[in-house]
């Protein structure tokens, strides 16, 4: 029976990538969903507001997204655990309530599915947000994003996001697109505590009980400040609270890297399709692995050192014209940038098969063995 | 080819069932276990335009959700046929709603050289058939074999014509072997329970068309497939 848990007991089941988001959402026990439609991620207000009221949970359709990203803090500092969903164009107007949750610390999550790009472009998919998300507004990018795989990760992820936005108090993102959005697969929902997931109940920032300066510390949550040393001063801790929690919090897969040749990079569903690739031609013989990226801020850097040390012979894929490639150079950095070797497959707002990435990745491979072939006849 | 995920793509225009059709048969695949993953195509248009439908099921993870070539190709439109004939290669069997298009020109060694055509999108299922087929122009990339099944003419001088994309469902279903007849029907209830509760003759029409379809594919497959193998 309903005991106004939305998962007890945990059961497969067949969802459109919106749907698990949704799901996601009422599993991690947010209250509240303010909005603005926008493609591919309409559903997701679609099935809230469908759910939400047998769960005792609200939804808002605000003007734009503008007024959903603010709503959605000011929701936050009252004490609720909210959050809100937006792509393209959509993910722009967002950025000024990202900074200002930055700034003030605000645990906001934001559910992102790419569409094309630049401007209106398309309503299908892309991965071209990946800037956007990890380091738009005006800022430092004190940012948490994820760029799930699977449906399965969508679920997990979101809920994480939850998780590690109250927990670290930055704001959180799931970068999803319009393929993961629109798509059905198989996956499994389970209610998070039962898996060990700790989410900390949401308390209000504002309103507090007792005399501000007296019987407890005001609360006194600034974004603006008067000189610039303040800010610095102000600036600096949350800074370094990132830096402290970036280890904690990045994410990876990886596979088939030891006698690996050449190392596919990818995010999202294009990992995906780099995974089945790698699979694949490794049943051929082929020595290649994958590299993929879950958390594409903080960027788990160490580990694609550790990788590129191990093969510096890369093959970056992306429907995206390398925004996963530039996160990599500045991951790489230093003494290892000039001796890798990158190969590129970009394609902008366009899906990739995994087809497409096994023929890249051999053609790579055989250039390289003809290359060292005719330097021993030389 | 025996081994491997089955990879489907249906085409047709807005209103014709298309995703509806492919939803159902990801959705029986995926009840018997079996790995799945559907993806529709769409774009800005709410009504009409080409749609295209993609489906994965068999016993392995699915890698990219969308793929370069089907081993079935199903087009309800001659639209939907310029989009379609990328999927396609020597390994495809493609599908078509003979009512509506007229053959293909392809190079085929099982039926020859052959062309095809359809009638305009609009309210698509309701139509009357015109009785005219026009003819695609463009030459079929070299396909594995080509059948045309009359679906929508069936659906409208026999059923409904509503279910002519149930017809075609159980064609694909029957010509891909990869779920049972008693899972789509399932998958089928499931989809239209709230439709039937209102009108309790829609289960028996769907589940008709359904039927008429599975047993389409396999008259149709007779002498092409060895017995036991999948196609």
């Amino acid at each position: 029976m309903n005991n106004g848990k939305p998962i007890n007991e945990e059961r497969q089941v067949f969802m459109y990538g919106n749907e698990v988001v949704v799901w996601a959402a009422l599993a991690a026990g947010a209250e509240f969903l303010f909005g603005y439609p926008i493609t591919p991620q309409n559903e997701i207000m679609h099935y809230w507001s469908h759910l939400a009221p047998r769960y005792d949970r609200g939804f808002l359709q605000t003007e734009d997204e503008l007024s959903a990203g603010f709503a959605t803090l000011g929701g936050i500092m009252a004490g609720a655990c909210c959050f809100s969903a937006t792509s393209g164009p959509g993910t722009v107007l967002f950025q000024e309530p990202l900074s200002m949750a930055e700034m003030m610390r605000i645990p906001l999550v934001l559910i992102v599915q790419q569409r094309g790009g630049p401007s209106t472009a398309t309503v299908i998919y892309s991965q071209q947000e990946v800037f956007l998300t990890a380091f738009g507004g005006n800022g430092e990018g004190l940012r948490i994003v994820y760029s799930p795989g699977s449906h399965q990760e969508m679920y997990d992820l979101t809920i994480k996001a939850f998780a590690n936005a109250w927990e670290y108090r930055f704001p959180a993102l799931v970068l999803g697109d319009g393929y993961q959005a629109q798509m059905r697969e198989p996956v499994t929902l389970y209610d998070p505590p039962r898996r060990g997931i700790i989410l900390k109940p949401p308390s209000p920032l504002v309103g507090l009980e007792g005399v501000p300066g007296k019987e407890r510390e005001p609360a006194h949550w600034r974004n603006a400040f008067s000189v610039e040393e303040e800010l610095y001063d102000a600036l600096k801790p949350i800074i370094d609270d990132f830096h402290w929690a970036a280890p904690t919090l990045t994410q990876k897969e990886e596979g088939f890297i030891e006698d690996a040749e050449l190392i596919v990079v990818a995010h999202g569903i294009v990992g995906r399709s780099a995974e089945a690739a790698v699979r694949e031609l490794r049943k051929e013989g082929m020595p290649v692995g994958f590299f993929r990226p879950i958390t594409l801020r903080p960027f788990p850097d160490n580990d694609i050192k550790k990788v590129l040390h191990a093969c510096p012979r890369l093959l970056v894929a992306e429907s995206a014209q390398g925004q996963l490639a530039k996160l990599i150079r500045i991951a790489v950095g230093g003494e290892l940038e000039h001796s890798i070797e990158m190969y590129t497959y970009f394609r902008p707002g366009l899906g990739i098969t995994s087809e497409e990435i096994m023929r890249e990745a051999k053609s790579v491979i055989n250039r390289k063995r003809e290359e060292s072939l005719s330097a021993v006849l030389l | 080819m025996t081994s491997g995920n089955r990879r489907i793509v249906i085409g047709g225009e807005g209103g014709q069932g298309v995703q509806a059709a492919a939803d159902i048969l990801a959705q029986a695949a995926f009840e018997e276990g079996k790995k799945a993953l559907y993806i529709p195509n769409f774009g800005i248009e709410q009504r009409g335009g080409t749609s295209l439908a993609f489906v994965q099921i068999g016993t392995e993870t699915v890698g990219s959700p969308k793929f370069e070539h089907a081993h079935l190709v199903v087009a309800l439109s001659s639209r939907s046929l310029e989009r379609l004939q990328g999927y396609m290669n020597e390994d495809s069997i493609i599908l078509f709603d003979s009512s509506l298009l007229e053959p293909p020109q392809v190079s085929d060694e099982v039926v020859g050289r052959q062309t095809f055509n359809t009638i305009a999108p609009e309210t698509f299922a309701e139509r009357r058939l015109t009785g005219q087929r026009q003819k695609f122009p463009e030459m079929l990339p070299k396909v594995r074999a080509v059948f045309g099944l009359p679906a929508s003419e069936m659906a409208q001088t026999k059923l409904h014509p509503r279910v002519a994309n149930i017809i075609i469902l159980g064609t694909v279903a029957g010509f891909t072997k990869m779920v049972t007849l008693e899972s789509v029907e399932a998958a089928l209830e499931k989809r239209l329970a709230h439709k039937i509760e209102r009108d309790p003759a829609l289960k028996d029409l769907n589940l008709k068309a359904l039927e008429w379809g599975w047993q389409s594919a396999g008259r149709m497959l007779e002498g092409l497939v060895p017995a036991g193998e999948i196609p």
